[in-house]
């Protein structure tokens, strides 16, 4: 269906027009930057409504299309145009659930990064260039889950990498300035593969779309594009891995992540990464059905391997945000392993995980950067313990955000994983060897997850107290955790309204055929 | 008619207000226990309704809501007979403990989240036994694994006085100590690994059968295990899928975390670690073993049949495994409540013991295997009576002593009679003395064992009689009748009746099902006619047999040995095994639990942390690579390349015809 206004393409500007409304008015008074974080939640808070809506009015499994849209078929670009369905909807929810409730969490915290820079004898920029960069970033991202044109997600995938870049540039922290060119430098290498592999798609199928509008039809390339599907599906997924950090090519996300400012952090973790797993699912799967259905094995492979490696390591960190940053590679993982599946449960579960996964690493690196501000920046896992008698809701949050990360019910983690556990079982449960080999595997990925969350929530918040005195919890930056704890509460209970447009979803279409051909 | 959704769903609301209080900031303690207690209290009050309707009218209740259509998840409740069975016992238990920490948490610093977490089991507890799916099974099953986690944990900042074992001792160089935080950590990973057994098994019969529903999955059966018979796997699926009721029940060689998740308040042990959610892994057998052993026999396929037959050997000899190992541990424990937890243990190896002796029956007696499930459920609800009361006097009994060694307890009787009273109603029925119930039910497990010709099983099973009978007398005598061995100050004195009452209801409950065993023997009979798969009502009836006369005496003979011992000839074994010089090695074997403890932490843990720091080494080099290695090996080229931009027109002029010529070439080779 197509939307009444183009409230799609408002959820992206409109954010943006604040940013730079705050950037321009500049940061005089406290209350003007509250203000703006105000304004920035409520502008991305719009697609948490309108997906809630759409998903009640049933226009999921079909897709919503913005009314504002342009075609440039002549020069066979294809079409720009943004569009919603059961494929987006998760991601798009996690996006703005974060960002609009980091945005307000951004006051208290950036409050004191900035008195703390000062006193370092630094200037970092006001608050009106980090809402406009923060604002722009959010955007983009938002943009790169409703775009439907290989070229605009390519547009939006770098509008996501310049604020971020220069967000950790700004304010991170240690060695920030190498580290954003870092963060610059790598992700870009993933960006240049992933846009070879675009302008090789483009110019063999004569479209950039990988959806028809106004139909909403995924756009099967294998065809078009003739023998040169192997090399442009690759290039592709090679691009995607290094966004995604998957293992092998995860070595610059611990470092974003961790030095990042926390509530950037919050972003690049939990939203940033985990879009090039659903580019994945998005395009690269409908465009060349036939080539990812003969790498199966390896994609589950490689997503398992990183489940379990990206655990192990983050088993042995001592600084917490980079724990988390490690935590999300093996995250990473589990989105990789269901897309991998090639069945419409697996692709499913993998969505949705992107969903747990934001709402369960917004509040850990939410936590973390409670312990930062209060604490004159403790990061250090071994100097905290017993922390949950200081900070009772931090720590309630915590686990719930830990058991969204080891899929433990009443977290919608659970949903995902055991979706992306029905899809693997659906691929690999028919011989006994199969059988065997993935039971192994998840026991030992699922029981991974599951200790080093454990394990930290203890190392954090239990044990004889090295804290006694803190200034305590409160305000926003532990409430607004604690929304995302209930938003994450309901998501569980009402799940189906992310699960249920799957099940006739026009954008897994190309799937169903497969897993009848299989 | 009452919603039996209405079970699940009050404490679950329940918990739900609490939460938002709590967030709220509102700290009022009593509303706290009293919203806790009431919520559970109309839970049981429906589930006696839905339970009565469903024994008396002989009908089974199944109420569903729409929950994900997609993959077939309804919030479904199911009331057979023994999910009946199941609730009302879980719910009044719940009850009566819950009634029971109003007194015994008064006044804690983490009461209200106590109450939170409680509320939350029981609504997640009665929802696993109501489930009409897998899934929503598993939802209530994780969230019973969860609020043990946290309620073991409750005293997370891990004083002294909340440990289990003995501060400083080592096994193996491994300590045998545990604070509360660490006990709810080996808790939630311990069952953790069973549960993903458990859900790759529901995912794989999700994948045979496209459904969740269990009577759907009880009447594909036939199917679904021919085909996996098929493929020679299907002992290891059931294995698989079965992994997670091990965990839960702990059963060898998962046994570890129940012993120390001691370290959780009394009612907790009594509630989640004794009575209810431990039984969760048999409730399951229960569920299953009927699936599994009529879907077999209906498929009529040999490789269907000798599949099941081995799993349910399997699964017997792990219980009576289980049931032995754990009774030799509790017999030099020195720990009110750990020796409590290694019975616990030990009696839970009983039920999982009638589950499987019962499928073993498919080739000897098909026709008596409702009879061996029957046992098992008999079992469980007379333990759930009496262990119960035993926590909760524990509690009691530690509360007084300040302290959590028998050693520091003695002649109780003296000062609270009613408890002496109740502490013997409860422990001879765990000894398996008629007329209290846990003997019949103990007798009804072990006739399933012989007539299931599964000798060493069953020899076991005796044997574990005999051995459970020693250790209970021995408790009972120590803390009750005997003068304390270390010096107490502490004078004890009679509980409060609102502790007091509990106990005692439970106690003389054990004597009443005892008593009226005929009725309840009856009730269970129905309740087995009304339960899935298994149609028709088996006929239990207890009999006077040689195997019960011979288990007995033995009982028998050891109580009066052990009390002969201890009151006439006042020997202590247990000092007598501790301080001489040979039989040390014996104490010591099974009081550091048959090293099995040290041997996890040494094998797996520490194997464990070997990979951790391997794969750490891995990403360092990877991390070298990357931003060393890679970044020298550019900055080298680059240097090498500047060699060439010198200033010097020889060079120029020389790169300059190379690369022209280069041109030309692929020029050639491209058009040419």
């Amino acid at each position: 269906m197509e939307a009444g206004i183009p409230i799609l393409w408002i959820s992206v500007l409109l954010p943006i027009l604040v940013g730079i409304a705050a950037w321009l008015a500049g940061p005089r008074r406290e209350e003007q930057v509250r203000a703006y974080a105000v304004a920035s939640f409520l502008s991305l808070a719009i697609p948490m409504v309108y997906v809630a809506y759409y998903a009640a009015a049933g226009a999921l499994p079909q897709g919503v299309l913005d009314p504002l849209y342009y075609k440039a078929e002549t020069i066979r670009f294809g079409t720009v145009a943004l569009a919603l369905d059961a494929l987006s909807a998760p991601i798009v929810f996690g996006v703005s659930l974060v960002t609009s409730f980091v945005a307000l969490y951004s006051v208290p915290y950036m409050r004191v990064r900035i008195e703390e820079m000062r006193a370092e004898g630094e200037e970092p920029p006001s608050m009106g260039v980090y809402f406009m960069l923060y604002n722009l970033f959010s955007a983009a991202m938002l943009g790169l889950a409703l775009s439907t044109n290989l070229v605009v997600f390519y547009v939006f995938l770098e509008l996501t990498l310049v604020p971020s870049f220069l967000l950790i540039a700004y304010y991170g922290y240690g060695d920030r300035r190498r580290i954003a060119l870092l963060y610059f430098v790598w992700t870009h290498v993933g960006a240049a593969l992933l846009l070879a592999g675009i302008i090789y798609y483009g110019v063999k199928a004569g479209t950039f779309d990988y959806l028809t509008v106004p139909g909403l039809q995924p756009v099967v390339a294998e065809t078009l594009v003739g023998g040169a599907a192997r090399v442009i599906a690759a290039l592709m997924l090679v691009g995607l891995f290094v966004k995604m950090a998957i293992i092998g090519v995860h070595m610059w996300l611990p470092y974003a992540h961790a030095e990042a400012p926390t509530p950037i952090s919050a972003l690049l973790s939990p939203n940033l990464i985990g879009l090039a797993g659903y580019a994945i699912a998005r395009f690269v799967i409908p465009a060349f059905p036939e080539t990812l259905l003969g790498w199966r094995d390896i994609l589950v492979a490689l997503g398992l391997a990183t489940i379990i490696y990206g655990g192990l390591v983050a088993l042995s960190q001592t600084d917490f945000k980079r724990f988390l940053a490690y935590s999300s590679v093996s995250q990473m993982g589990y989105i990789l392993a269901g897309i991998g599946t090639m069945t419409k449960l697996g692709i499913a579960g993998a969505m949705l995980f992107y969903l747990s996964h934001a709402i369960g690493k917004a509040i850990l690196f939410m936590t973390a950067g409670v312990f930062i501000a209060t604490l004159h920046g403790l990061r250090d896992i071994r100097k905290m313990g017993g922390l949950a008698r200081l900070y009772p809701k931090t720590a309630a949050a915590s686990l719930f955000g830990f058991l969204n990360l080891a899929g433990i019910p009443p977290a919608f983690g659970f949903w995902a994983e055991l979706l992306v556990i029905l899809g693997l079982l659906a691929v690999y449960g028919g011989s006994p060897n199969s059988f065997l080999i993935l039971v192994t595997a998840l026991v030992l990925a699922l029981g991974v997850s599951a200790a080093y969350s454990f394990i930290t929530m203890k190392r954090i918040f239990y044990g004889e107290p090295k804290i006694k005195e803190a200034p305590g919890e409160g305000g926003i930056l532990v409430n607004s955790i604690l929304a995302i704890v209930v938003i994450g509460f309901l998501v569980f209970l009402a799940a189906n309204a992310f699960i249920g447009p799957y099940e006739a979803a026009t954008a897994l279409s190309v799937v169903e055929h497969l897993s009848l051909l299989g | 008619m009452v919603d039996p959704t209405l079970i699940w769903a009050i404490p679950y609301i329940g918990a739900g207000i609490l939460a938002l209080l709590w967030v709220a900031g509102y700290r009022e303690e009593k509303v706290f226990a009293w919203t806790s207690v009431l919520s559970i209290l109309a839970s049981a009050i429906v589930s006696t309704i839905v339970a009565y309707d469903v024994l008396a009218n002989g009908r089974v209740i199944h109420v569903t809501y729409k929950w994900i259509p997609w993959i077939n998840v309804e919030a479904g409740t199911y009331v057979d007979g023994l999910a009946a069975v199941m609730s009302l016992v879980v719910s009044w238990l719940s009850f009566l403990i819950a009634l029971y920490s109003v007194e015994y948490m008064r006044g804690d610093w983490g009461v209200q989240r106590y109450f939170f977490f409680i509320t939350f089991f029981v609504g997640s507890m009665l929802l696993l036994v109501l489930a009409d799916n897998l899934v929503l099974l598993f939802i209530g099953w994780e969230g019973t694994g969860l609020a043990s986690y946290a309620l073991i944990g409750h005293w997370y900042t891990d004083e002294e006085e909340y440990w289990v074992g003995v501060p400083g001792r080592k096994a193996l160089g491994v300590p045998m100590y545990f604070t509360p935080s660490h006990s709810g950590l080996r808790a939630i990973l311990f069952t953790r690994i069973g549960d993903v057994g458990m859900i790759a098994g529901i995912a794989l019969i999700y994948a045979l059968t496209g459904t969740f529903s269990i009577p759907e999955i009880a009447e594909k059966a036939p199917e679904w295990m021919a085909s996996l018979a098929s493929g020679h796997y299907l002992t290891a699926a059931l294995l698989i899928f079965t992994l997670g009721a091990m965990a839960k029940s702990a059963q060898f060689p998962f046994h570890e975390w129940l012993v120390t998740a001691m370290t959780g308040p009394t009612p907790v042990s009594a509630l989640i670690h004794a009575a209810t959610m431990v039984k969760a892994g048999v409730y399951f057998m229960l569920r299953f073993a009927p699936i599994f052993f009529t879907g077999a026999l209906a498929s009529g396929i040999p490789a269907v049949v000798d599949q099941v037959y081995t799993y349910f050997e399997i699964i017997a000899g792990i219980g009576a495994l289980t049931a032995f190992m754990m009774a030799t541990m509790a017999l030099v424990n020195n720990e009110f409540k750990l020796i409590l937890a290694f019975s616990t243990a030990s009696q839970l190896g009983y039920m999982f013991l009638a589950a499987g002796a019962a499928g073993v029956l498919i080739k000897a007696d098909p026709e008596a295997f409702a009879y061996g499930v029957a046992a098992g459920l008999a079992h469980l609800l007379s333990h759930a009576v009496f262990k119960a009361a035993l926590f909760l006097i524990a509690g009691w009994a530690i509360h007084v002593a300040h302290n959590r060694f028998i050693d520091y307890m003695g002649e109780y009787a003296k000062y609270m009679k009613a408890t002496a009273v109740g502490m013997w109603l409860a422990g001879l029925s765990l000894a398996g003395i008629p007329p209290l119930s846990g003997f019949f039910s103990k007798e009804m497990t072990l006739t399933t064992a012989e007539e299931a010709h599964l000798t060493w099983v069953y020899l076991l099973g005796v044997v574990t009689a005999a051995l459970t009978a020693a250790y209970t007398t021995r408790l009972i005598l120590r803390v009750f009748h005997l003068p304390p061995y270390e010096k107490v100050h502490a004078k004890p004195h009679e509980a409060p009746p609102l502790m007091l009452v509990p106990y005692m209801v439970m106690a003389v409950a054990a004597l009443l099902l005892g008593l009226g065993w005929s009725g309840v023997s009856s009730l269970l009979s129905k309740a087995w006619g009304l339960t899935l798969a298994i149609e028709e009502a088996p006929l239990i009836k207890f009999e006077v047999t040689k195997g019960a006369i011979m288990t007995l005496s033995l009982s028998v003979l050891s109580i009066a040995f052990v009390g002969a011992a201890y009151m006439v000839a006042r020997v202590d074994f247990r000092r007598i095994l501790a301080t001489s010089k040979a039989a040390k090695v014996i104490h010591d074997f099974l009081f550091d639990r048959w090293y099995i403890n040290a041997l996890i932490y040494l094998v797996i843990v520490n194997g464990f942390a070997g990979i951790v720091l391997a794969a750490t080494a891995v990403n360092s080099a990877i991390d070298w690579f990357y931003h060393a290695g890679l970044v020298a090996a550019f900055g080298a080229f680059s240097m090498a390349f500047r060699r060439l931009h010198r200033g010097r027109p020889d060079y120029y002029l020389a790169l300059y015809a190379y690369l022209v010529g280069l041109v030309l070439l692929l020029a050639y080779l491209a058009w040419g």
